[in-house]
């Protein structure tokens, strides 16, 4: 299991569309994959999920995953939070 | 017989029968199941779950071809959440641990995230509990129904053939989008709402008769009554008597003649009787308006709010998209002018974007002072704006501008942005034309100033005349304050109209006002010769313009000087345009 802390850049944060990207990546992994905000973790697969931690911009999140790719899956979700969910360029 | 009124926000007549649009909750009651019927009620939430994606996935596409992929956006999160193992094994959890039927394990869920999402303090975030409720609620209907029915088109869903007058209590823009795309609405009649909702404006645009506001119509009509809507006189007869329906009919025939009569002015040249030349264009706040602004008679759009687009997107539009949208409005009305207004935002109380409370917002921090505290996104609306002007005939517009050092800012983040384009190889030979709004006495004192660095003037004269009476027409209290006959105002827009032509330059008007017979003529008079409006209002403005002779109407606004009260000048005018031009102003 690896663990990551990752801030979020976007001006948005985790809402709806930024969750949906991230749950759409997080299912190409096949490792577990869980984002972790003020003690709540939630699997990010779920977009639902992701929607209830209420992450805003400037908040630290810790990515966690576990399984064959998790290293590939932590680079590919910490990249599309540094990329600002592609919204802002 | 009964009549109830409420506010005509698109005009027509239609009379057929209701369909009441029950949106309360079904009643569900926890009935318990034997461990053995857990494996069925799985199965049956499965099932449910297939067809509500079935459901969502044709409404997504109907959507998308009246309201663009943006808007409808929210029904493609509600299919998400619909793949969304998490939910569905927590509903499942549900089932086979309290041993409940589906629906009542749907509810339990429901419940458990209304919690979560009501706790969160974020108004963004607080507001997505409504779309897990949607969702959830559409499997428990999709629950209840029998396996026989065909999937639901919402509210028409199950409604025998025909087309029906709808009554709701209120529906969401996406539901009115889809109910009013399938071209089974006759009508609309709705307990909520407001002019300015975007259930409005796609009634008007899409020419469906609807009365909202109505408070209580849902519980006084019943589905199957005979519903006539009159939105001339703003009221809906509920059963009307014989006579009634009689009269309504003769009203629909009439006012299908006058309709006709309308579109065919539409092809005439914009000349007034003595052969001076005026504009008209259209407002336009959805993408998709500008498909069929054409055809009420409208050579460009003199004004495309863009806040629709920010608040339908939560905010996070993004360059390319935007861009896309742009670019496809100025492809529509090629070759004629696309004036985009970047976002106005910051002044309306229920403006999600203003979490933080201001005593004063119309005086406070908005539109194009909130871009130059926050340029970021703004410049990215700019780009998208620069880099859609392909076609070369799109123009950009700042609304609030109060000073030159505003102006100039905007100038030097336009620069940016340019070169940030030229970079990037994405910037169109082109460039845009530059306009600011004149919504704010100060602005209008600047015209002269303003020559080098703006190409284009914008009369905002619903807010100049709020801005100059210190008014809100929204305020009951005061609205009769609100006059576009105050002398001062005429006073001023004489005066804007002297500068503009002093600076060389090109004025617009495009409040209300525009789009209104006896305003608009004493602008004509006044010498405004462009005019962007309702795209419903062409039509009838052109009639009244192309019958009046410019000479004439410039003498009756030239008495206009003397006079110093608003009642006079409105009482002048009716009466002069009357005696010249006998029944201009009726019908």
């Amino acid at each position: 299991m690896i663990e990551k802390k990752q801030q979020i850049f976007n001006k948005l944060g985790l809402h709806a569309r930024a969750a949906a990207k991230l749950s759409h990546l997080a299912n190409m992994f096949s490792a577990d994959i869980y984002l972790i905000f003020n003690e709540d973790k939630v699997n990010a697969k779920s977009l639902l999920g992701i929607l209830t931690l209420a992450a805003s911009v400037g908040n630290e999140i810790i990515l966690q995953a576990a399984g064959a790719d998790e290293k590939e899956a932590i680079q590919a979700i910490g990249d599309l939070f540094d990329r600002k969910f592609d919204e802002e360029i | 017989m009964r009549r109830i009124t409420g506010k005509a926000v698109s005009p027509g007549i239609a009379m057929g029968r209701a369909l009441l649009h029950n949106t309360t909750r079904q009643e569900i009651l926890a009935e318990p199941i034997s461990p053995r019927a857990v494996e069925r009620e799985t199965w049956r939430l499965e099932n449910a779950v297939k067809k509500s994606r079935a459901q969502l996935k044709k409404i997504h596409l109907g959507l998308q071809k009246v309201m663009g992929k943006d808007a409808a956006f929210i029904i493609e999160a509600q299919q998400m959440l619909l793949t969304d193992s998490q939910l569905l094994n927590e509903i499942k959890g549900a089932i086979s641990a309290k041993l409940v039927k589906a629906e009542w394990a749907i509810r339990l869920v429901e419940r458990h995230y209304q919690e979560i999402f009501r706790s969160i303090p974020d108004l963004t975030f607080k507001s997505k509990g409504n779309d897990v409720s949607d969702v959830l609620n559409r499997l428990i209907a999709n629950l209840r129904r029998a396996p026989a029915t065909k999937p639901a088109a919402g509210a028409l869903a199950g409604a025998p053939p025909g087309q029906y007058v709808l009554v709701a209590d209120d529906i969401s823009p996406s539901e009115a989008a889809t109910l009013m795309s399938n071209r089974r609405l006759l009508g609309l009649v709705l307990n909520k709402g407001g002019e300015t909702s975007h259930t409005a404006i796609l009634a008007r645009t899409l020419g469906i008769p609807a009365i909202l506001d109505t408070g209580n119509a849902t519980e006084l009509i019943a589905s199957g009554d005979t519903v006539a809507l009159d939105s001339v006189a703003g009221e809906v007869i509920v059963q009307p008597t014989p006579d009634a329906a009689l009269e309504i009919g003769r009203k629909i025939e009439q006012f299908g003649q006058y309709r006709e009569q309308l579109k065919a002015l539409s092809q005439l040249p914009e000349l007034t009787r003595d052969r001076h030349p005026f504009h008209l264009y259209a407002n336009i706040e959805l993408p998709f308006e500008s498909e069929v602004v054409q055809s009420f008679g409208a050579k460009g759009i003199g004004l495309f709010r863009t806040e629709f687009l920010y608040l339908d997107s939560k905010m996070s539009i993004s360059e390319e998209e935007q861009c896309l949208i742009y670019k496809k409005i100025a492809q529509n009305v090629y070759p004629h002018p696309l004036v985009i207004r970047t976002y106005d935002l910051g002044r309306d109380k229920s403006d999600p974007t203003r979490p933080r409370r201001e005593d004063n917002p119309s005086l406070g921090l908005m539109a194009v002072r909130l871009f130059l505290k926050e340029r970021e996104p703004f410049k990215v609306q700019i780009k998208a704006v620069l880099r859609a002007n392909a076609s070369g005939n799109i123009r950009i517009l700042f609304p609030m501008v109060t000073e030159i050092e505003e102006v100039r800012a905007i100038r030097e983040i336009m620069a940016e942005a340019r070169r940030e384009l030229q970079r990037a190889g994405t910037l169109p030979k082109k460039d845009v034309k530059v306009g600011i709004m004149l919504e704010i006495p100060a602005a209008v004192r600047l015209i002269r100033h303003l020559g080098d660095d703006v190409d284009f003037f914008s009369v905002g004269s619903n807010d100049l005349i709020q801005y100059l009476l210190a008014v809100d027409r929204n305020n009951a209290d005061v609205a009769h304050l609100y006059s576009p006959f105050h002398p001062a105002f005429v006073h001023i827009l004489k005066e804007i109209r002297q500068e503009v032509d002093r600076a060389g330059k090109e004025v617009t008007v495009c409040g209300e006002m525009a789009g209104q017979r006896l305003p608009a003529l004493m602008l004509l008079g006044l010498g405004f010769t462009c005019f962007s409006m309702n795209a419903l209002a062409i039509a009838e403005i052109k009639r009244v313009f192309t019958r009046v002779d410019l000479a004439r109407l410039r003498r009756i606004v030239a008495r206009l000087d003397r006079l110093g009260s608003r009642s006079e000048i409105e009482e002048l005018l009716r009466t002069e345009i009357d005696r010249a031009y006998p029944g201009l102003l009726q019908g």
